[in-house]
């Protein structure tokens, strides 16, 4: 089996599309000719020309509007926004029409569109590079929000988006683009949107994580079994629908909750979670649940993310935190 | 004729005038007796709609909602100058366009007393619901567009946007793609010289909207939009030049919103009297009544009759949607997305069990 | 000290680039800032510009050969102490970001992307390839459910959640089924899931202090009596009885008892005594609900016996006291007292009480003022046997006198009830001969 790294299992997630629906485009500022500025539609063009994969003006306002046409009059649009920070002047596109089309028409409107978004912290960069806003996105109704964290989802995750009849916004965990490589299929496959994932079975906390955060509740959960803690680590995968059954399960087994993402604290994905978890199984918790994420404040300049960006030795002490709270 | 109204120069595409008199003949559309009449027919219920709507308003039987009068002839002109295979983008002011398209008086009505089902055309997959956030509706027109260069066919998109819409963001973003991609699209600006209350001259410093065109590289022509027949031929000009892969094309038709710009406004705080009056005898549909009864193609009988024709009509629509139930809430639920995701269902049964425990006290 | 500089990815998401020419020699001395190499790229030619000052060590790379970014480029003794720097964070100040932190830099045109460069590959999950069969080892079941402020409850009382069977809705432990088991302390016999602990008294010096933490038994008691005394408002009754046809009979009984190996104290008396009372007087044997606005009357009397302990006050209950005679409450005292005492008592037989008897006479006291025993409604202090004149027939005799002190809820015992109560017991304790005929 092939091994990929992020860039290189969503360019076959692409590559694999393209070839097997004519429907599908993709497209975004530098994203025909160059590659895309991650290099992750390298070589599309090239396979498929200029019709199928192309650059857009700078223009993200119709980017996403003429994507909305686009999926409305047939087509299976793949539309590139370059960083996360830059989906803002798209943000009017996205919640008055895209998020609402098939409401708005009952059904006889519908927008199978794909949204790609590097997202993400820790890599030392500008203002508006580093956001984590799935919690904003995930709020807008009429959307779904999916973020993989390994190159083996990613492919599967965007086969499933670019095939479903429902806007999905694929949030690129841009930290680990390259940062390890996995065993993926040559051939195509499918991972079901909605669904999270048990990665590794334990027995006294939940731990609950996703995207570039992925890689560092791994290295968390290794350093609390090295002190006895036998953690429970669940990939998300997807925010909107969220997979409130594999949470619930996995907090009546242990009783004690963590959860780990990037970006803002107050009205975010962990809150949500936590409220799932209150409303249906409050009487299983032991202890209340930890959310593990940055601040409420705006996203510090290279200088100061070293504070903002979760660590492992953080999340391990929250964990220890937590697993001590009923003693 | 795209290129020979240089709106630079000042120039507007004029074939009837005020008395009904044809002072273009270059451009007078090859209609029959038969199709001009009907034409009338079409504006004068429009119209009929439109003063009835506004009445029901008042009755509380609908809710607020834009007024269309003065607008027919660039609603109406336009819409029959496309094939029915064409596309139409609305913006939300143009009820004779959508009625030429195949649209209901019924669904007007049923849009503006408050059901999404007044958006659902049955028979019309290519007429797209109203478009809310002013001028958002454009970058669509160039995205479906490019979907039909795209796909090799020969339809076109016609996008109906007013004079406030140039000044959106998404009339630069829409009308740059379409020209650097071609997309066979119509943008239509019907300038009826007000967005609710500013003047189309503080809406922009550009002399007319029509010259915003060539910053696009595309051609822009001005037309009389209170002129049926100069927006009919200006359409069919630009249809002609999209679906022939030339790209889009930008129209301005220059009318007058003779009424206020929703149920809920009062003109009187923002133009005089004075402006109204000046218009008035400009009305699109005293012109081309004149023209017809110059050619004894109409009459005042006919007039009669078809006014009480489209009172009927529209009389009846609104009483069949007095008659039409609530919203059900299942119907709430069940449009967001093409499955029903658990949270969603967890939602709504929490909701029934209050009903019920509310039903039952 | 020798400084290596890395290739750096000029910000154009570089991963490589072609050496073109040097600008430098081996041995050179130069300046921060000064050129190094001309190296040519996808896109650009580029001057690269040395971040240090120090003389040249060693070059990396011949002209017209392909370098990768990240490796190194060039040796320089900067000579100034510092350590080599190869490829660790860059220096802040270097603004340009030549450096990329933490490993090699992908394209991104923006920040640094950590590129891996190792042979490790995560293996696949093959999840969506075959029809996975799903293990879910959802047990989920198995544990024990109850409120968060059910569970603070437990931890106050030092109850064992995982001993109870919940009486509510799939099993879940209710407030009131830890209030019912933590009536009396958790012995270590019952397990809470901390022993207590007894600290060895710390040997101080002579106008020291001594410190030692509170064990769990004495955690328990004392949020018992302030939970009892704070949401039940106590009003006590004080009486005197004259027994002495009581003290009589317990003579005449005593040698007998003895023989058998049974020691007879007054308490046997006293329990009978009190249980046909409550018979009668079914109000001051309940159990109040005011969360849900209910009073509960028990067809049967579990009599709670304080007992003292060298850790502190256990209370023991005798089941259907009502039910014993006199010398089956004798042998249930002694053995209750006893094991309570080795701390080898149950801990089901320090549960179900529904009344109370205090004798702190035995040691000392006359009246007082004792704290009812949650979830009862009342609570006897039995008081020191006194020798004491009393009137009868109105000569001033010597007599023996017993001090009751009764203490009731009065949010469900009024003054009257428990007066009546009192009367009734006392009539019995007067007359203990009546108590075995009725």
């Amino acid at each position: 089996m092939p091994a990929m790294n992020l860039v290189q299992a969503i360019q076959s997630a692409l590559d694999y599309k393209l070839g097997d629906d004519e429907r599908v485009l993709v497209f975004g500022e530098d994203a025909g000719l160059e590659g895309g500025v991650f290099r992750v539609t390298q070589g599309l063009q090239e396979k498929y020309g200029e019709r199928r994969v192309f650059d857009t003006p700078l223009a993200e306002s119709v980017i996403m509007g003429a994507g909305l046409g686009m999926a409305v009059a047939g087509l299976r649009p793949v539309l590139e926004i370059q960083f996360c920070g830059f989906i803002y002047p798209a943000m009017n596109q996205l919640v008055t029409h895209v998020s609402r089309m098939r409401n708005r028409s009952r059904g006889a409107f519908t927008v199978p569109l794909v949204i790609r978004l590097p997202y993400g912290g820790g890599i030392q960069a500008l203002e508006l590079h580093s956001e984590s806003m799935e919690a904003m996105l995930a709020h807008i109704p009429g959307l779904k929000v999916v973020i993989p964290s390994t190159p083996y989802d990613a492919k599967g995750l965007l086969i499933s988006a670019i095939e479903s009849e429902d806007p999905v916004l694929f949030m690129e965990p841009k930290k680990v683009y390259r940062a390890f490589r996995q065993e993926v299929p040559a051939e195509a496959y499918r991972i079901p949107l909605g669904k999270a994932s048990v990665v590794q079975a334990g027995t006294r906390l939940t731990l609950v994580a996703y995207g570039a955060m992925m890689r560092v509740a791994r290295q968390a959960v290794e350093l609390a079994a090295k002190e006895g803690l036998s953690v429970e680590l669940i990939d998300l995968r997807s925010i909107y629908p969220l997979d409130t059954e594999t949470l619930l399960e996995s907090v009546k087994k242990t009783g004690r909750l963590a959860v780990l993402h990037e970006g803002p604290t107050s009205f975010g994905v962990a809150a949500e979670i936590i409220a799932r978890v209150n409303e249906e199984a409050l009487y299983w918790l032991e202890a209340p649940p930890r959310r593990i994420t940055g601040f409420d404040t705006i996203m510090p300049l290279p200088m100061g993310e070293q504070h903002y960006m979760p660590t492992p030795e953080r999340v391990l002490y929250e964990l220890i935190q937590l697993h001590n709270q009923a003693e | 004729m795209l290129t020979s109204y240089d709106p630079l120069k000042g120039k507007r595409l004029q074939i009837l005038d005020e008395s009904g008199r044809i002072v273009n003949h270059k451009h007078l559309p090859e209609w029959t007796d038969e199709a001009l009449a009907e034409a009338y027919r079409l504006m004068l219920r429009a119209r009929v709609a439109d003063e009835k709507s506004l009445q029901f308003q008042r009755q509380k039987r609908i809710h607020t909602l834009p007024v269309n009068k003065g607008q027919e002839a660039a609603a109406v002109g336009s819409a029959l100058a496309l094939e029915a295979s064409d596309w139409m983008v609305q913006s939300y002011r143009e009820l004779g366009a959508v009625l030429q398209k195949g649209g209901t008086i019924r669904n007007h009505l049923l849009y503006f007393k408050g059901s999404e089902w007044g958006s659902v055309h049955p028979g019309l997959p290519r007429l797209l619901p109203l478009s809310v956030p002013i001028g958002s509706q454009i970058t669509h027109a160039a995205g479906i567009g490019h979907a039909i260069r795209y796909q090799g066919g020969s339809e076109v998109v016609i996008c109906y946007f007013g004079d406030g819409g140039t000044s959106q963001g998404d009339f630069h973003e829409g009308l740059n793609w379409a020209a650097v991609f071609k997309c066979p699209v119509i943008f239509f600006c019907t300038n009826n010289q007000y967005a609710i209350s500013l003047n189309r001259r503080h809406q922009t410093a550009s002399a007319t909207l029509a010259q915003k065109a060539v910053a696009y590289g595309m051609p822009g022509i001005q037309v009389d939009g209170n002129d049926l027949l100069a927006v009919h031929a200006a359409t069919r000009a630009a249809a002609e030049h999209a679906r022939s892969g030339q790209g889009p094309v930008l129209i301005e038709a220059y009318t007058y919103r003779m009424g206020p710009h929703t149920t809920a406004d009062d003109p009187s705080l923002y133009r005089p009297k004075e402006e109204e009056e000046e218009w008035a005898p400009r009305d699109p549909l005293i012109r081309l009544r004149l023209h017809l009864e110059s050619r004894e193609l109409w009459d005042s009988a006919r007039e009669d009759e078809c006014r009480a024709a489209a009172i009927a009509e529209t009389d009846a629509a609104m009483r069949e949607v007095d008659e039409l139930h609530e919203t059900s809430l299942d119907e709430i639920f069940a449009h967001q997305y093409s499955d029903r995701p658990a949270e969603l269902r967890r939602q709504q049964a929490a909701y029934e069990a209050y009903l019920q425990w509310k039903e039952a006290r | 000290m020798a400084y290596v500089f890395l290739f750096p990815d000029l910000g154009e998401g570089l991963t490589e680039g072609k050496l073109l020419q040097w600008y430098v020699q081996e041995g050179q001395l130069l300046q921060e800032g000064d050129l190094l190499a001309k190296v040519e790229t996808d896109k650009v030619v580029a001057d690269i510009p040395v971040p240090r000052a120090g003389r040249v060590l060693r070059l990396h790379g011949r002209p017209e050969e392909i370098l990768l970014v990240g490796h190194p480029l060039v040796e320089l003794e900067t000579g100034d102490g510092t350590a080599s720097a190869a490829a660790s964070a860059p220096a802040p100040a270097v603004a340009a970001a030549t450096e990329p932190v933490g490993g090699e830099s992908g394209p991104g045109v923006v920040g640094n992307i950590e590129v891996a460069t190792g042979p490790d590959v995560m293996p696949a999950s093959g999840e969506g390839l075959a029809p996975v069969a799903t293990t879910s080892d959802a047990t989920g079941g198995g544990r024990v459910t109850a409120s968060p402020v059910a569970r603070r409850l437990a931890k106050d009382l030092g109850v064992d959640l995982s001993r109870l069977a919940g009486s509510g809705p799939q099993g879940r432990v209710m407030k009131a089924d830890i209030q019912r088991a933590g009536q009396t302390a958790a012995s270590p016999a019952s397990a809470s899931s901390v022993p207590a602990q007894v600290a060895a008294p710390a040997a101080g010096p002579r106008g020291g202090e001594r410190t030692e933490p509170l064990s769990q038994l004495r955690k328990t008691v004392a949020a018992r009596m302030v939970q009892s005394k704070f949401s039940a408002p106590h009003a006590t009754t004080f009486e005197e009885v004259e027994v002495s046809r009581l003290v009589e009979l317990r003579a005449s009984q005593r040698e007998r008892y003895e023989a058998q190996g049974l020691r007879l104290s007054y308490m046997p008396f006293i329990c009978k005594a009190v249980a046909t009372a409550l018979r009668r007087h079914p109000k001051l044997n309940c159990r109040l609900d005011m969360e849900r606005s209910q009073v509960t009357f028990h067809d049967f009397v579990h009599l709670g016996l304080a007992v003292d302990t060298p850790e502190g006050l256990l209370v023991p209950v005798i089941r259907d006291a009502d039910t014993l005679s006199i010398r089956e409450l004798a042998l249930r005292i002694a053995d209750l007292a006893e094991r309570a005492r080795t701390r080898q008592i149950r801990l089901d037989e320090l549960r179900g009480g529904t009344f109370t008897i205090t004798n702190y006479g035995a040691i000392a006291g006359i009246f007082g003022a004792p704290i009812i025993n949650v979830p009862e409604s009342a609570i006897l202090g039995v008081g020191r046997l006194l020798d004491q004149p009393v009137v009868r027939q109105g000569a001033v005799v010597p007599g023996k006198v017993l001090p009751l002190s009764l203490a009731v809820d009065h949010r469900i015992i009024d003054g009257g009830d428990a007066a009546r109560f009192l009367r009734e017991l006392m009539d019995l304790l007067a007359n203990p001969l009546a108590m075995l005929m009725d």
